[in-house]
């Protein structure tokens, strides 16, 4: 059925749809740098997103648990072999994708006759030194982009976008209270983005429509309030400052009380 | 793999090879060592070695480091051949990691203490080869217990807690018998130390060994070299700088000022 390459290509295109349809109601995974290394933040229904890799590296996902566990232990796989038969420093987050999981996801998502992987990933690596930071975002389809300072994971493009462009409008080296707060922020606006687009209808589904209402912090606020109470917001810090080879750190309910900003707090409350 | 998070097997199925026994030449000499020595102490255990390697009556190295910490709460120091005991640390470090970062948990204190067996019952030929034998001792905070705990092994593998301290290496008999008695009959027995007491103890017991082991490096106050010393308690590990070494020798071992 699938022979002739037009119709392996309708295959493609419906599979595409049917992968973007799962993401809708999906939780946006937030990653960002701060003065002494990277956090990363999401609102979960109690099933982990954010993960150690190994000791420079953090997986946070977005899609279905089972798809995100299987890629989960492939990274963990490769990059324990690899940095024991040559070195720590070889475990490179751009290695694990472009090697490893990258064309995993890819072959799954051609392969029409088999499920694809229902799946975003982010790879968060701790430099070396400050200010080296990277993120690497890897789609569905095996696509993946390289960044420095911020990456996320959302529903679509757009939301995307307008999450980007809010922890970009941060002031740079923020502490880690600061970023916690700007995560969270971000957080919201992808979450309210992503609510407002699967509310509406059919055709408007595709364009999220983003006006100064959706990023006014007071409203924000307002949503994380609506949202949070019966979930809960996972965070996970790679800290350059910690003791010993590995970096990462999840963050404690207790922790993050403390290091929420007091507005956040309140609206929290 | 993954799902029992065994990074040994893991290794071994991508045809990763530990212990193999190799033949000894007659004339052949492999670089050994050692003393070191755990004991409890008020606050957890502390764990010291000396610095020194050789081969023979060749020193090799006068800044070895046999006192490896393996995680945030475990620490293994090395005696016998450095090549195995090295790459065993290498394991122990990455098996740790792996099942924490797999199983979403830290392996429990004896689960620790069965990877260690395991891998010395793995290299067994080697050991009875005459290439790679190591007598370590392990040390760690259990969670479960609630205390800092010795384990010593001999090259077989066999497990043996060391409930008050343990020594491993060609400097231990000379200080196995002075540990019995500062233990026994010293003001106050070794548990009951203040990290600062025992420090010094740790100083004074290389020193001892290092008088009567020619494989065992002593204290070169001119190279600034000192034993490695660490501490195990609850909080983690901690390593004692070489200036508080320093001040506490000159303090209370040397005796020629």
């Amino acid at each position: 059925m699938y022979e002739e390459p037009y119709k392996w290509v309708e295959a493609v295109g419906n599979r595409r749809q049917y992968l973007d349809e799962q993401f809708k109601q999906g939780s946006p995974v937030v990653g960002l740098a701060y003065d002494s290394g990277i956090v990363l933040l999401t609102v979960s229904k109690g099933t982990p997103k954010l993960y150690e890799i190994y000791d420079r590296l953090a997986l946070a996902g977005m899609g279905h648990p089972a798809d995100l566990e299987k890629l989960r232990f492939n990274l963990l796989e490769m990059a324990h072999v690899e940095g024991f038969n040559r070195s720590p420093s070889d475990v490179t987050g751009s290695r694990m994708v472009k090697y490893g999981i990258a064309p995993v996801i890819k072959q799954a998502f051609e392969e029409v006759f088999k499920a694809p992987f229902i799946i975003k990933i982010l790879l968060a690596e701790l430099g070396q030194k400050a200010g080296k930071e990277t993120f690497l975002v890897i789609n569905y389809d095996g696509t993946f982009e390289e960044g420095s300072h911020c990456a996320v994971l959302a529903a679509n493009k757009t939301v995307e976008q307008e999450m980007i462009k809010s922890l970009r409008a941060e002031p740079a080296n923020l502490s880690l209270e600061q970023s916690v707060g700007a995560a969270l922020r971000a957080w919201a606006l992808g979450d309210r983005l992503q609510r407002q687009a699967a509310e509406a209808d059919g055709d408007r589904e595709r364009e999220t429509s983003v006006d100064a209402s959706s990023v006014d912090v007071s409203k924000l606020y307002a949503h994380l309030r609506e949202t949070v109470a019966e979930k809960t917001i996972e965070c996970a810090v790679l800290d350059r400052t910690q003791a010993g080879s590995s970096k990462y750190r999840a963050v404690t309910t207790d922790e993050l009380g403390r290091f929420l900003p007091k507005d956040v707090q309140a609206s929290l409350s | 793999m993954g799902m029992q998070g065994d990074f040994f097997q893991l290794l071994k199925a991508q045809g990763y090879q530990f212990g193999a026994a190799g033949s000894a030449g007659h004339d052949q000499e492999f670089t050994t060592a050692t003393t070191i020595l755990a004991f409890k102490y008020l606050d957890g255990v502390l764990v010291a070695g000396d610095r020194r390697a050789t081969a023979g009556n060749m020193v090799m190295y006068d800044r070895t480091d046999k006192v490896l910490e393996i995680d945030r709460h475990s620490v293994m120091a090395i005696a016998g051949v450095p090549a195995t005991a090295y790459e065993m640390v290498r394991i122990l470090e990455h098996s740790f990691k792996y099942y924490r970062r797999t199983q979403l948990q830290e392996l429990s204190f004896e689960g620790k203490l069965r990877a260690v067996s395991k891998l010395l019952k793995e290299n067994v030929a080697a050991a009875l080869a005459g290439t790679g034998a190591v007598a370590p001792i392990f040390a760690g905070y259990d969670f479960e217990q609630e205390s800092a705990k010795i384990y010593f092994y001999d090259i077989l593998g066999a497990e043996f807690e060391g409930v008050e301290y343990a020594v491993s290496g060609s400097g231990s008999p000379t200080i196995r018998g002075i540990l019995h008695y500062v233990n026994t009959w010293g003001d106050k027995p070794l548990s009951a130390m203040t990290e600062e007491e025992s420090t010094v103890q740790a100083l004074r017991l290389l020193t001892s060994a290092a008088e009567f082991d020619s494989a065992t490096g002593g204290i070169n106050r001119e190279a600034n070299l000192y034993p490695v010393i660490k501490l195990i308690t609850a909080k983690g590990i901690k390593t004692l700088p070489e200036v508080d070494l320093k001040n506490r020798f000159e303090a209370s071992v040397s005796r020629h000022g």
